[in-house]
């Protein structure tokens, strides 16, 4: 098995949306527990750069897939917080859908390979 | 002697001038410099480390604002096409509106020779003609990219115009004892053209401008 290098940054970019939603779809959360948890569940592999993230959270929020509410942290810091809406959820749906699809494809295609 | 609040205060005025607007998202942004600068202490760096990593993590200032400037454009974009829709909406249905009130029960068309209901009723037809000839001749138009330029020449023409139709209405108008008719005309003739000239002006100055982003981005 060939061990996963970088990732390209097309995948990244793709799959930033779908991943966010999934997400938000647990519970609300901020950006930084978002990255981190994004980082953690793929062992490190993907890694955003942490700026990056509140463009793809703001267009997202812009779009009405996901709302916004300032809060705190519990040492007192200003946090904003992100939540899933109706629109998010069915976003969501289509978009793990559309990956379903992609992946079955592919995995089809490998199962043909040694066969 | 690190100072971080300082190192911090430096890093919002970079991010500033690399035009990260406050307090949306900056803030935000900060909050989460300050939570990785704080897991990175944690972790055992010193203050300085750690704030030269999390700095690091956040990324450049121009990436993430070109990024930010991508949503934003495509939200004006939403915007633009709603305010071109109300246009026609508003441009089209003013002559048939005044055509409907004329000739309406109460309507002053009963008082007008045919002549000057066929002549108003072409005054109105000018506001959507000109309107709509400034929007689709717009490759005519210069090109003015910045949105303040556009601005300044917008009122440079509209301010007269306003000024006209009041001198108008309050100067010239009520020199004049005019019948039903000949009043209905010289008003619509002193309106709809010219405002018919100042939106097909308007329009085509933004389309012009709005259709040499989008190739450019394209």
């Amino acid at each position: 098995m060939y061990s996963v290098s970088m990732i390209r940054k097309e995948l990244v970019a793709a799959s930033a949306e779908p991943l966010i939603l999934s997400l938000l779809s647990r519970g609300e959360s901020y950006g930084y527990a978002i990255i981190q948890e994004v980082k953690a569940r793929s062992d490190g592999k993907l890694q955003w750069t942490d700026g990056m993230l509140y463009p793809v959270l703001h267009r997202m929020e812009h779009r009405g897939l996901i709302k916004a509410r300032w809060g705190e942290s519990e040492t007192g810091r200003k946090r904003k917080y992100y939540s899933l809406k109706k629109d998010g959820k069915t976003a969501m749906a289509r978009h793990q859908e559309q990956w379903s699809l992609v992946h079955s494809v592919l995995a089809g295609l490998r199962k043909e390979q040694y066969v | 002697m690190f100072d971080l609040e300082k190192a911090i205060a430096d890093w919002r005025r970079q991010m500033v001038k690399a035009g990260i607007k406050t307090p949306v998202p900056l803030e935000e942004l900060e909050s989460h410099l300050r939570e990785e600068i704080e897991r990175q202490t944690g972790s055992g760096l010193s203050e300085a480390e750690a704030f030269r990593a999390a700095v690091h993590k956040i990324g450049a200032a121009q990436g993430i604002q070109s990024e930010f400037r991508k949503v934003e454009a495509a939200k004006e974009d939403r915007q633009w096409q709603l305010a071109q829709i109300m246009l026609v909406a508003f441009t089209g249905l003013s002559p048939i509106l005044c055509a409907s009130a004329a000739f309406s029960k109460h309507g002053v068309a009963s008082e007008m020779t045919p002549g000057q209901l066929i002549s108003i009723l072409a005054a109105a037809t000018s506001l959507p003609l000109l309107a709509w000839g400034g929007r689709l001749s717009y490759r005519l138009f210069p090109v003015i990219q910045t949105k303040r330029a556009r601005e300044a020449i917008h009122l440079t023409y509209l301010l007269p115009v306003i000024f006209w139709w009041i001198g108008f209405l309050r100067l010239i108008l009520p020199r004049y004892d005019f019948t039903v008719g000949q009043l209905m005309v010289t008003l619509f003739w002193a309106l709809f053209p010219t405002m018919g000239v100042c939106i097909g002006l308007l329009w085509g100055i933004e389309a012009a401008a709005r259709k040499k982003v989008a190739m450019a981005g394209s």
